[in-house]
């Protein structure tokens, strides 16, 4: 008995090995059947089943081609590891944050500048990947798909109260006083997650970020102060000032309401309005499928000045010198095709970054048509800020306290402190 | 009479003594199965925890950001370190948090220890309840404190602001939320250390002691308390090293929110570390922390083991 397992064994053990190696081998070998099989980092759970789809669509055109998807938990880790290790996938997708403008800085990614599939995207989609960071003066990702940071707005009670939608930002505190005089409360706060007051700061620091205000605030490094050239303390006080304000119109107990509470009280009809992004609109819709919603960027002083904010949500990208380059790019062309697009977006909510693709008929997306057809969008402003300053804490703490003096010299002191203390890497 | 350490050192140092002449003319070494038991242990300790230790010390002398390139930056990542506010409020605050939480759970925990020590009616039924808490996890038992602070309370006590606001979010009082979580849980622990000591003490002094007349306040006083201060030793210095790390409560409650006023040194380095990118600061920091906790610890045992009664 125990000789014949034995004799099992050994083939078993020496088949696991081999198979493990073919494995491991096998994406960086061009198999001799002429089917080239790409390794696709993709980073979206919930687009898991959109890509399958895209993907099977796209084998059946390209026989000779063979995409392997890998949905990875934790991304932003598993590519830095990755990269790291010279083990670059062939497709990369990527949520278009801070991070990711940290690694095309670094020059690991492919320079798109000269292809083709780069003059259907959006310009302006483009441009806010560029302030991201990009290697020199390249073209670094391609922008897929976009969301939309702005004011929720229940449709049904605008119009029952004959309200429209707000254009500049007296228009917004003027919504909200009639709004508070006809007994319905303005916004629904959610300051138990500390990260909720963070989307109405980025849409009101955006407007003193125009005009290249992180680029000096990188300049100035630690002089950064109340006596630089540019700084939160000068120039974000009318910004913060406003939040806080915007605050004054949240219903009783919004410190220890979350994100859900906010959600569900939205879509329940409990609040006219709701600082939040697009990303909050299918959580709203699993409370009330009814619900009639749009979408409104933080408007400025000026009519027809307002910028929406918008962040790429999904970007496309490769690796710098990629033996099966040819393939990774007709995958490319392949997804940035509007037909492919506009069904990956319509599922997702979002809106497709190519100029030609149609925006699926919600009316919460339809709503910020025009400001992606004027490339009236700007890009998130805590992108641009160093992960190691404590922004969300120091957001929350001030709109518990409304301190803008104390809120601004936190983060002009941490910002300061992270440049004195980051030691650029030098050569060799 | 001879106590009872003396009784129990007595017998086997006689035997060993035997024992021991005997080995010694066979061989003058230990034969080689001690060996093969040593050596696994002394290289899966130094693999698993004095490597990584060292690698750590090492990468904070560096300014890696946990991938890439990196250089050596000598003693800044230590030098910076001591003029970040941020990381000076976390020790304030660890410290505060340690503080406080040990004296409630030693307090607590020898209370209850003495009530389960005593002729009580289902003894060991109340011993395994005051248990429980020590088998669940954390950040489980942190989430159903949350929901109970957050909508329970709120609801319970609305006459009182503090909690009708709930408590979380308030920046001054949210730590004392922590606090109870933390002494809710550590408690079930220090209450079996205790209930421990508490059985080595002899019956016959209580005895004794009540037929002088001592009254049950004197009695604690005067022997219960000193003949159990070893594990009162054990149990302080143990309690506020692991309340000096507190971790998982706050990551559960408060996510060191309001603000940054419950951010707490090992919560620092985490977020600093992994998601702040300063990988090499943070593991200065943590250095740093280390050395910390290694002073305090050896100070306790010098203070409180000074005033243990030796019998």
């Amino acid at each position: 008995m125990r000789t014949t397992h034995r004799r099992w064994i050994r083939p078993l053990a020496v088949a696991a090995i081999a198979a493990t190696a073919a494995a491991v081998g096998g994406c960086a070998q061009q198999p001799a059947d002429g089917v080239t099989t790409l390794n696709f980092f993709q980073f979206k759970g919930e687009a898991l089943e959109d890509f399958n789809e895209i993907i099977a669509d796209f084998e059946a055109e390209n026989p000779d081609i063979r995409v392997v998807q890998n949905q990875v938990a934790d991304a932003d880790t598993a590519i830095r590891t990755l990269l790291v290790k010279d083990r670059v996938p062939d497709v990369i997708t990527l949520n278009a944050n801070g991070n990711f403008g940290r690694l095309a800085q670094a020059g690991v990614f492919y320079d798109f500048s000269e292809e083709p599939v780069l003059d259907t995207i959006n310009p302006a989609v483009q441009e806010i990947l560029a302030d991201l960071g990009t290697y020199g003066d390249e073209v670094n990702g391609l922008g897929y798909v976009n969301n939309a940071n702005g004011i929720i707005y229940n449709q049904d009670i605008f119009d029952q109260q004959g309200l429209e939608v707000p254009e500049t930002w007296d228009e917004l505190i003027a919504v909200c006083d009639a709004l508070m005089d006809a007994g319905i409360q303005p916004f629904y706060g959610t300051l138990a997650d500390s990260w909720t007051g963070i989307p109405s700061w980025n849409a009101l620091g955006a407007y003193p970020a125009q005009d290249g205000f992180f680029d000096k605030m990188r300049e100035q490094g630690a002089d950064v102060g109340p006596e630089s050239e540019v700084s939160f303390e000068k120039d974000f006080t009318e910004a913060m000032d406003r939040q806080y304000q915007l605050y004054s119109y949240m219903q009783e107990g919004y410190r220890g309401k979350t994100y859900d509470d906010g959600n569900a009280a939205f879509a329940r009809g409990e609040s006219a309005m709701l600082l939040q992004g697009i990303w909050a609109t299918n959580p709203i819709k699993q409370v009330n499928s009814d619900i009639r919603m749009g979408i409104f960027p933080y408007p400025t002083d000026e009519p027809g000045e307002s910028l929406l904010v918008s962040g790429v949500d999904v970007v496309f990208t490769l690796g710098k010198d990629n033996p099966k380059h040819d393939a990774a790019m007709r995958f490319i062309d392949y997804v940035f095709q509007p037909e492919v697009i506009e069904r990956f977006a319509q599922s997702q909510n979002m809106v497709p970054s190519v100029e030609d693709a149609e925006l699926s008929d919600d009316p919460a997306l339809q709503s910020v048509r025009p400001f992606f057809e004027d490339q009236r969008i700007t890009g998130f402003i805590d992108h641009q800020i160093p992960p190691a300053v404590p922004l969300i804490p120091t957001d929350q703490q001030f709109l518990f306290d409304g301190d803008t003096e104390k809120a601004l010299q936190t983060l002009d002191s941490e910002w300061a402190k992270v440049a004195a203390r980051t030691i650029p890497v030098t050569g060799e | 009479m001879a106590t009872l350490t003396e009784a129990v050192r007595s017998t086997p140092a006689g035997s060993a003594r035997k024992r021991a002449t005997r080995t010694r003319t066979d061989s003058s070494r230990a034969s080689a199965t001690y060996y093969w038991m040593v050596w696994p242990a002394v290289i899966a300790f130094a693999a698993f925890h004095t490597l990584p230790v060292v690698v750590g010390i090492f990468f904070s002398f560096t300014n890696y950001a946990g991938y890439g390139a990196w250089n050596f930056v000598g003693l800044s990542n230590y030098l910076n370190l001591f003029r970040d506010d941020r990381v000076l409020q976390a020790y304030g605050f660890s410290f505060l948090f340690a503080i406080v939480a040990t004296i409630l759970t030693n307090a607590y925990s020898l209370a209850i220890a003495l009530g389960l020590n005593a002729k009580i009616k289902a003894r060991n039924f109340w011993r395994g309840v005051y248990f429980v808490p020590y088998i669940l996890a954390i950040l489980v038992i942190g989430y159903v404190f949350q929901f109970f602070f957050s909508n329970s309370l709120p609801k319970i006590l609305s006459g009182i602001p503090l909690f009708r606001d709930n408590i979380l979010t308030n920046e001054t009082w949210a730590w004392t939320a922590i606090v109870a979580l933390a002494v809710w849980q550590a408690c079930a622990f220090a209450i079996i250390i205790y209930l421990s000591g508490l059985q080595t003490i002899p019956a016959e002094l209580y005895e004794a002691s009540s037929l002088d007349g001592a009254s049950p306040w004197r009695q604690f006083r005067s022997i219960t308390f000193p003949l159990i201060g070893a594990f009162f030793t054990i149990n302080v210095v143990l309690s506020l090293k692991g309340f000096l790390q507190v971790f998982d409560p706050i990551v559960a409650l408060t996510n060191g929110g309001p603000g940054t006023s419950t951010e707490s040194v090992t919560l620092l380095i985490f977020r600093g570390g992994f998601s702040g990118g300063e990988f090499a600061y943070q593991t200065a920091n943590a250095v740093v922390f280390f050395i910390v906790i290694t002073i305090v610890s050896l100070f306790q045992f010098r203070v409180l083991q000074r005033r243990e009664a030796d019998f």
